[in-house]
C-alpha cells in the first residue's frame, strides 16, 4: 500500500489519498493521471490491467486500487 | 412529434402518464415501451423495425456472451490444476471476442451505412471522376436517434463482455432501455445500470417526482423558446450569408451560435430528464456549467457529458490499456523518459477518440476538423501540464489566484467559440473563410451600423435577459446554491409563483406563433 501511495503522490501530491473516496467521480484523478498510474502500477506490481478493470469503482480510492492490485496479483 | 411541441407536452405526455398510472404495476414497463415505439413511429415510421431488430440483436449477443461464460465456468470446474483452467479460459476467450466483434461490427456497420456511406462515395467519386467513372449514391432513410441508441447498445455489449453485469434475459427490458421515448432523439446516452431498474420497476407516480419533472421541463422550454429559438434567426442568417460579413459579425456569429446551441441542447435535455423524472426515472446529466471550465479538457467533462463518458469508457480506456499502446509505453519510457511516453500514449488514445467524436456529429470534413481541432488542443494541454506548473512556480504565481482563473475561463471561451464557428459553418471551406475574415476590417461599430434586420430589438432584449437569468442560475449552482432544489422545497404558494413566472415568460417571450417557425432540435439530426 505504501508503494501505491508513493506512486499516487508522484502524480499529484495535493490529494489526501488515504481518505479520498471519489478520485474518479469528482475528477480528482483525470484520464491522463490514469494513464500514468496504470503504467506505474503495472511496472511496480508486475500485473496486467486490462480494459475490464477500467471502472470508477476500481480507481475511486487508494484502498480500491490496492484491492484490485492484490486481486490481479493472485490471478 | 418533437419533445418541445404542444402535441408532446400537452397530449402525448399526459396520456402516457395517465395510462401508466392506471396500468397494473407489472404492465407499466409495457406502457412505456408502447409509448416509446409510438413516438418513434411518428418520426421514422417503419424504421421502428430497425430499432426493434437492433434491440433483439443486442439482446441476443448479450445472451451469447453469457452462454460462453457459463460454458467456460462449467469446463473450468472439471479442471484439476490452474494451468488447465487458464488454457480453458483462453479457449473460451476466443469465442467471447468473436461474439463481441460480431455485435460491435454489425451495430457500427448499420450506423456507418446510414450516416457515412454516401459521404465516402461522394469523396471517392472526386478521384473516380478523374478516371471517368462514378459510383452511384445510395438511398438511405435516416432512423431517428440511431447515433444515440447504437452507442448505448455497443456500451451494453462491451459491459457484458467485460462481465461488469450479466446479460439481460428479458428482451422487453433491453428494448425499453434502448428506446425510452424522452431519450431517443437527443440522448443522454445512458449505461444499462443507469436506468434499467427504474424503467422496469413500474413505481407509481408521486408528487415529488411530478414536481421535479415539471419544473425541469418548463425550465428547458424557457431556455429553448425564449433564448435559443430567437437566436437561431440571427445565426441562420449570419452563417447562411457568411460571405457578406466579416470582422465583428463573425465573432458575433460564433458567440451567438455557441449560446444558441448550449441553450437549445441543454434545454432539450432538461425536457428529456424532466420527462423521465415524471415516471421516477433518473437519466444521466449531460451538462455541468460548461462555460465555467478553465481548460478545453474540463469543458469536455462538463459539455455533452454522456457522450464524453461513453468515449472515455469504450474507446479511450480500452486503447490506453491495449497491448499495442502498453508495449509502446514501456519502450518509450526506457528510450525517451516518462514525459514523452505519457505524451505519446495520450496522443495514441486521444486521436481515435477525437476522430470518432468529430464524425459522430455527422459525415463531413468540418466535423472531422472539429474533432482534430480538439485533439490538438487537448494534446497540447497534456504536453504543457508539467511545464505550466514549473512556470507558475518560477514566476511566483498562485495557480488558484482569481484573476488567473478568470483568464483561463476566457481562454477556454475563445477555444469553444472558434470550435463552434467551424462546427456550424456551411462547410469546412466556409469555416476557414469565416475564421480568417475575423481579422480583416474588424470594427465593433459595424454591429450597429449594419445590423441585419432578422431579429428585432425585442428579440435582442429577450435573448439578453433570458441568457442572464440562465447564467445566474448556473453561476449559483457552480457556487453550491441549488436554485431548482430551493424552489422545489419552498412552500406551495412560492413554488407555484415560480412555475407561473416561468410559464408566463415562455408564453409572452417564447419564439412561437405568427412570424416564427418551429426550430428543430439540433442534436436530433446527428
Amino acid at each position: 500500500m505504501e508503494e501505491l501511495l508513493e506512486i499516487l503522490q508522484d502524480i499529484d501530491d495535493s490529494v489526501d489519498y488515504e481518505n479520498e473516496t471519489a478520485l474518479i467521480d469528482d475528477h480528482i484523478l483525470d484520464s491522463f493521471g490514469i494513464i500514468t498510474l496504470i503504467s506505474e502500477i503495472e511496472e511496480h506490481f508486475d500485473i496486467e490491467v486490462d480494459a475490464a478493470e477500467m471502472t470508477p469503482e476500481n480507481f475511486n480510492s487508494a484502498a480500491a486500487m490496492w484491492k484490485m492490485i492484490q486481486r490481479l496479483q493472485e490471478n | 412529434m418533437a419533445i418541445y411541441t404542444n402535441l408532446y407536452l400537452l397530449v402525448f405526455l399526459p396520456v402516457v402518464l395517465i395510462v401508466y398510472q392506471l396500468a397494473p404495476k407489472k404492465a407499466r414497463w409495457g406502457v412505456l415501451l408502447a409509448a416509446s415505439y409510438a413516438l418513434y413511429i411518428s418520426f421514422s415510421k417503419y424504421l421502428v423495425l430497425l430499432l426493434m431488430a437492433t434491440s433483439a440483436f443486442t439482446w441476443g449477443i448479450g445472451l451469447w456472451l453469457d452462454k460462453i461464460g457459463e460454458a467456460c465456468k462449467a469446463k473450468q470446474a472439471e479442471c484439476t490444476d490452474r494451468k488447465q483452467k487458464s488454457e480453458v479460459k483462453k479457449e473460451f476467450q476466443k469465442k467471447r471476442v468473436l461474439a463481441l466483434r460480431v455485435g460491435v461490427l454489425v451495430l457500427l456497420g448499420i450506423l456507418f451505412y446510414v450516416n457515412y456511406l454516401n459521404f465516402v462515395i461522394d469523396n471517392m467519386n472526386i478521384f473516380l471522376g478523374k478516371l471517368g467513372t462514378q459510383l452511384p449514391l445510395v438511398k438511405v432513410m435516416f432512423p431517428m436517434g440511431i447515433s444515440f441508441y447504437t452507442l448505448e447498445a455497443v456500451g451494453y455489449i462491451a459491459d457484458v463482455y467485460w462481465e461488469r453485469y450479466p446479460a439481460e434475459k428479458h428482451l422487453g427490458r433491453l428494448a425499453l432501455f434502448l428506446s425510452f421515448f424522452p431519450q431517443i432523439m437527443e440522448g443522454p446516452i445512458a449505461r444499462y445500470p443507469d436506468t434499467s431498474e427504474a424503467l422496469f420497476a413500474g413505481e407509481p407516480l408521486n408528487m415529488a417526482n411530478l414536481n421535479e419533472g415539471f419544473l425541469r421541463i418548463i425550465w428547458g422550454l424557457f431556455k429553448k423558446m425564449v433564448v435559443s429559438d430567437r437566436l437561431s434567426y440571427l445565426t441562420t442568417h449570419l452563417f447562411g450569408n457568411y460571405q457578406d460579413y466579416h470582422g465583428s459579425f463573425i465573432v458575433l456569429a460564433a458567440i451567438a451560435y455557441t449560446i444558441q446551441l448550449y441553450l437549445e441542447f441543454s434545454g432539450s435535455i432538461d425536457i428529456v430528464i424532466g420527462s423521465g423524472k415524471l415516471f421516477g426515472v433518473t437519466l444521466p446529466e449531460n451538462f455541468n456549467q460548461p462555460f465555467s471550465a478553465q481548460s478545453a479538457a474540463e469543458f469536455w467533462r462538463r459539455w455533452h457529458m454522456s457522450l464524453g463518458n461513453w468515449f472515455k469508457n469504450y474507446v479511450f480506456y480500452p486503447i490506453t490499456v491495449s497491448p499495442m499502446v502498453k508495449n509502446w509505453n514501456k519502450t518509450a519510457r526506457k528510450k525517451y523518459g516518462k514525459y514523452w511516453s505519457m505524451v505519446g500514449t495520450s496522443a495514441m488514445a486521444l486521436f481515435p477518440v477525437w476522430v470518432a467524436t468529430g464524425v459522430w456529429h455527422g459525415a463531413g470534413w468540418k466535423y472531422l476538423f472539429y474533432g482534430m481541432y480538439y485533439f490538438v488542443i487537448l494534446l497540447f494541454g497534456v504536453a504543457m501540464e508539467p511545464i505550466k506548473e514549473k512556470n507558475y512556480a518560477k514566476m511566483g504565481l498562485d495557480p488558484n489566484a482569481r484573476w488567473l482563473k478568470i483568464l483561463r475561463i476566457l481562454k477556454t471561451w475563445v477555444i469553444i467559440f472558434t470550435g463552434e464557428l467551424f462546427f456550424n459553418a456551411v462547410n469546412l471551406k466556409a469555416g476557414f473563410h469565416m475564421f480568417f475574415s475575423i481579422f480583416g476590417n474588424f470594427h465593433i461599430s459595424s454591429l450597429w451600423k449594419y445590423w441585419p434586420n432578422v431579429i428585432t430589438t425585442g428579440d435582442v432584449w429577450a435573448i439578453c435577459v433570458g441568457s442572464v437569468i440562465v447564467w445566474i442560475v448556473g453561476f449559483l449552482k457552480e457556487h453550491g446554491v441549488d436554485v431548482r432544489g430551493k424552489i422545489l422545497n419552498a412552500r406551495t404558494p412560492y413554488k407555484w409563483s415560480v412555475y407561473y413566472l416561468i410559464i408566463f415568460a415562455i408564453l409572452l417571450f417564447g419564439a412561437y406563433g405568427t412570424g416564427y417557425q418551429p426550430v428543430d432540435l439540433i442534436y436530433a439530426g446527428f
